[in-house]
């Protein structure tokens, strides 16, 4: 019985020291290329049958392509709607003087959820059917019909994969679509935890759309407030997510936010 | 060990990988979903002992680290030890490692090792700072996940167990 016991102990070893490797390096991690490699193989075989199972389970639910049609425009005027109390407050700022080009409409690469990260139970991630051959990069932002999907983090030659707007891994700057105000969410596992920056009021029912930053686009819907926690220092909201993300399937990749928003200076007025 | 055994354990654990990344994680099942990859990895070390369930447990872990997320070697070292200590009961003579075998005996096995394998996964995350392993994610999975698995024996353990037989014992078991 030693020879199992001693090639255990070896083995252990060597797993923990790919841990510790991984771990300290980072996003320059020696294992990148191997982790491409793998991809590059197994990504066309996943691609491949996690598109049979999702025609097979549409199949199964009776659903037809023109059911499916329906849905997508059902999502996408369900998105339009939430857009506009936002849109509103926007013009009341008067933000055409800004010339924002933030109207929710980028391009976009469409790609399905093929496949879903598993580790024991504990993991937030899909894998997508489209990756840097399709012009996708790490750091993007991922949306539905719905709102907001995540962020690509890892990106093979065919597949990505996502991290979920509910991972706790996850955090996108917000702000609240009537009052404006400012916040970050995190992903709690099963929805979001919102905490203001700045003082401001939170109430149950308010909508939250992204603000834009290096990562993400502007003005995509997160998610509704369900219950708010006044604390002493910051207010914090749970929030539910605009996204199922446990049935998710058709989704977009922005592949080009605006590389800087065009702003015409404001001239004051002669005369007044 | 031969080639034909060795093409079996790569088959059976790249087949394992793809349908549980495409079937078996997407199923809308509440708390969590069956891991084919550490039924599988019980299922050598019952047929064939520990070294095999060691060897099985470390590639298929590595396998798996390389297509997901997190740190490379945690999948790794968790089935190692899963395969290690499931070959180790397959073994004992108490449990019938020469004659008779409970029927229950894989159930138990898969039960205990996806609760061992859920909770050592939860320590190496709280090692390494990882924001999913919280207590309650810890006891959804450990419920959830192990619950599954044992669902998942009866079409697998019988299956790898004929399929060793098929292509010959794993002579590395004899060494």
């Amino acid at each position: 019985m030693r020879g199992p016991r001693l090639l255990l102990v070896l083995l252990l070893l060597t797993a923990f020291t790919l841990t510790a490797l991984d771990a300290r390096s980072g996003d320059g991690s020696p294992f990148e290329g191997l982790r491409r490699g793998v991809d590059a193989v197994l990504g066309p075989a996943q691609r491949a049958l996690g598109g049979a199972v999702t025609r097979v389970a549409g199949a199964v639910d009776g659903e037809s392509a023109a059911d499916e049609r329906l849905e997508q425009e059902n999502a996408r005027l369900r998105a339009e709607l939430r857009r506009t109390d936002d849109l509103r407050r926007r013009v009341r700022e008067l933000d055409e003087l800004l010339q924002l080009r933030d109207d929710g409409s980028y391009p976009m690469v469409p790609a399905r959820v093929t496949a879903r990260g598993s580790a024991f139970g504990f993991a937030s991630t899909v894998t997508i059917d489209a990756g840097s051959s399709d012009g996708i990069e790490p750091g993007q932002t991922v949306v539905s019909g719905d709102g907001l999907v995540g962020r690509t983090v890892r990106v093979g030659a065919f597949t990505s994969t996502v991290l979920l707007v509910t991972d706790p891994g996850f955090t996108v700057g917000a702000r609240l679509d009537r009052q404006g105000t400012v916040g970050l969410a995190t992903g709690t596992g099963d929805g979001l935890e919102l905490a203001l920056v700045e003082g401001g009021r939170l109430e149950e029912g308010d909508a939250l759309l992204t603000t834009g930053s290096d990562t993400f686009v502007p003005g995509v819907p997160v998610g509704r407030v369900t219950s708010v926690d006044d604390g002493r220092q910051v207010s914090t909201a749970q929030v539910a997510p605009f996204v199922d993300v446990t049935a998710l399937d058709l989704v977009g990749v922005v592949t080009e936010p605006p590389r800087s928003t065009p702003r015409v200076p404001l001239e004051p007025r002669p005369g007044s | 060990m031969t080639v034909r055994r060795a093409l079996l354990s790569v088959a059976t654990v790249l087949a394992a990988l793809l349908v549980q990344s495409t079937v078996l994680t997407r199923l809308p099942l509440p708390g969590g979903a069956p891991d084919l990859l550490l039924v599988l990895v019980v299922a050598y070390a019952l047929a064939e002992g520990p070294l095999s369930g060691t060897v099985t447990g470390f590639c298929a872990g590595l396998l798996a680290d390389l297509t997901s997320d997190h740190e490379l070697g945690r999948t790794a070292l968790v089935l190692a030890l899963v395969g290690y200590v499931a070959g180790l009961v397959a073994d004992d003579p108490s449990y019938g490692g020469s004659g008779e075998r409970s029927t229950l005996l894989p159930f138990a096995v898969v039960g205990l090792a996806a609760a061992g394998a859920v909770t050592v996964y939860a320590v190496e995350g709280l090692l390494l700072g990882d924001p999913r392993i919280t207590a309650s994610a810890w006891l959804t999975a450990l419920l959830g996940t192990s619950a599954y698995c044992v669902l998942l024996t009866p079409f697998v353990v019988p299956v790898v167990g004929a399929l060793v037989r098929r292509v010959g014992r794993d002579p590395l078991r004899h060494r």
